[in-house]
């Protein structure tokens, strides 16, 4: 082998692909993990229900759940199937979280560029934030009653300052070096907003859009459950009421994955988005 | 051309406290054309001067000139190369280098021959749609040098541009801008920690001491171009060098190593 001189570039690739040995296969086994985690658990429970350790009205079996999944999802349970009352959760949180973000985003954005913005409407974000969101719900139903309006204006109230808060701070994240860039280049404040601030306030954005979400899963169901004569709190307030545990199962399942699911889309959307996030 | 007169910059921290003055009444003329190295210790005030003629900042006292008017903004005729990685991870390399004319002329506006010309000058063939983060550090370097001279600027403006990168890197670099300043002439302010680097680029090399910066040496550096890398180890080169480094380390005791 000779030496490389300087810029021999060329060299060195060639030599590396003709020697590269196939690409090492990624192992994949920790993936089972948490399946196994799943089936293990389901299996004690079974084990618990079998051995009747509680009574079947405190801890329904597996299966009784199962059966119960199929009769709320066709025949419905207190009027309403399992999927209307999904649909009217799903929706609900859609509405209140989407305006949220239409209308936090900006705000945070102005509050960042905006001193005086930032003073106005600083304190009434810090005072905000400590309060549980359920502390609203009598004014909820006091002012919208328990119909629709509520509980959207509800998951928007307690979504919208984490938004803010995370839109303001990723733009003042934003790195010095990359605005000047985009000034030496003559960019107008537009330009700078669209090919910098913004790209380097969205990683955030979604960051906070991810934990807003769950959030706002919460203090649905809760208010759902106080309020309310559709959607998943409603369902398992009810069947609680009557002592039908299993409906209760089935609700705390969709529940949880419903909460799930839309964290994974926010995230898949983030990763698409945001390919860069966490590399530079 | 660009001048600076008397330029004195200071920062001003908590009241009650002294300012913190970085650039010291510093006179400065700089001819178009011309390649500047400005060399000195960290701390000396280089980067703020480079700031102050990019237009970052405003001086304190003093002008800032070009061609007779006062600076007081950036602008695309002063083409700026980072110290710090300052590409935009959201773009791709094409992108990134494009940027400049993109922002003057819009997507259709940027010249596709003129594009792939820098690609390739730029040894970054094959890597046009790849993210800057997926690159080395001397690649990465290359595009944003790429990216300052993608607008064909009167003037560039260099921040150790390449501190950050290994010396095998960093000589193929040396040696790439000074084809590359060979072409178009551009005025190149270029500040740097080392001086073996200013004396191998410059035409002209300016030494600043440590807070508050002052110009302690203004020296023509008359070496022959091209300039090659075995220049380093002549006579003449290393009397530069020497020169140089008696005003940096005046004293016999800060030049012990050992």
């Amino acid at each position: 082998m000779g030496y490389l001189m300087p810029g021999d570039d060329e060299g060195i690739d060639a030599m590396a692909e003709a020697s590269l040995p196939a690409a090492p296969r990624i192992r994949r086994r920790h993936l089972w993990v948490p399946w196994l985690v799943a089936l293990i658990t389901l299996f004690l429970w079974w084990l618990v229900t079998a051995l009747k350790l509680f009574p079947p009205v405190a801890l329904p079996s597996p299966g009784a759940v199962v059966h119960q999944l199929v009769v709320t999802a066709t025949i419905g349970y207190s009027g309403s199937t399992l999927w209307a009352d999904i649909g009217a959760s799903v929706g609900r949180i859609t509405v209140g979280f989407v305006a949220a973000v239409i209308v936090g985003v900006p705000i945070g954005f102005w509050m960042a560029s905006n001193r005086v913005i930032f003073a106005a409407v600083d304190p009434l974000l810090q005072f905000l934030r400590p309060i549980p969101p359920l502390a609203y719900i009598p004014v909820m139903v006091i002012w919208f009653g328990t119909g629709e309006l509520g509980k959207t204006v509800l998951i928007f109230f307690c979504t919208i300052p984490i938004i803010i808060i995370s839109a303001m701070s990723g733009v003042k994240n934003v790195q010095e070096t990359r605005l000047r860039v985009a000034q030496v280049f003559g960019a107008t404040p537009l330009q700078q907003f669209r090919y910098v601030v913004l790209p380097s306030a969205l990683p955030e954005i979604f960051t906070g859009m991810r934990v807003g979400i769950g959030v706002a899963w919460t203090c649905l169901v809760a208010a759902e459950m106080i309020a309310a004569q559709s959607g998943l709190g409603s369902m398992i307030e009810t069947a609680g009421g009557e002592l039908q545990i299993s409906v209760v199962f089935v609700g705390i399942l969709f529940i949880g994955l419903i909460g799930y699911l839309m964290e994974f889309i926010i995230r898949t959307i983030e990763h698409r988005m945001v390919p860069w996030k966490g590399k530079a | 051309m660009i001048e600076l007169a008397e330029v004195t910059k200071a920062y001003y921290g908590a009241k009650g406290q002294d300012p913190l003055v970085a650039v010291n009444g510093v006179s400065l003329t700089i001819q178009d054309g011309e390649f500047l190295a400005i060399v000195g210790p960290s701390g000396c005030g280089k980067t703020t001067l480079l700031n102050l003629v990019a237009g970052f900042e405003a001086p304190t006292q003093g002008r800032v000139e070009l061609d007779q008017e006062a600076i007081t903004r950036p602008g695309p005729e002063r083409a700026v190369v980072f110290q710090q990685p300052s590409l935009l991870p959201w773009m791709t390399v094409a992108e990134n280098i494009a940027f400049g004319v993109m922002l003057k002329a819009g997507r259709v506006g940027v010249d596709p021959h003129q594009l792939a010309h820098m690609v390739h000058m730029m040894g970054l063939d094959g890597f046009e749609s790849h993210r800057p983060y997926q690159l080395s550090g001397g690649m990465q370097q290359r595009v944003a040098i790429a990216r300052a001279l993608m607008t064909e600027p009167r003037i560039l403006l260099m921040d150790e541009p390449f501190g950050a990168l290994d010396a095998q890197t960093r000589s193929d670099m040396q040696r790439f801008l000074l084809e590359l300043w060979k072409v178009n002439r551009p005025t190149v302010l270029f500040v740097t920690h080392d001086v073996e680097e200013a004396v191998l680029l410059g035409d002209r090399v300016v030494v600043m001491t440590a807070r508050p910066g002052q110009i302690a040496l203004d020296i023509v550096i008359d070496l022959p171009r091209p300039r090659q890398w075995d220049l380093v180890l002549s006579h003449e080169f290393n009397q530069y060098k020497r020169r140089i480094l008696q005003v940096l380390r005046p004293d016999r005791k800060s030049s012990r190593i050992g």
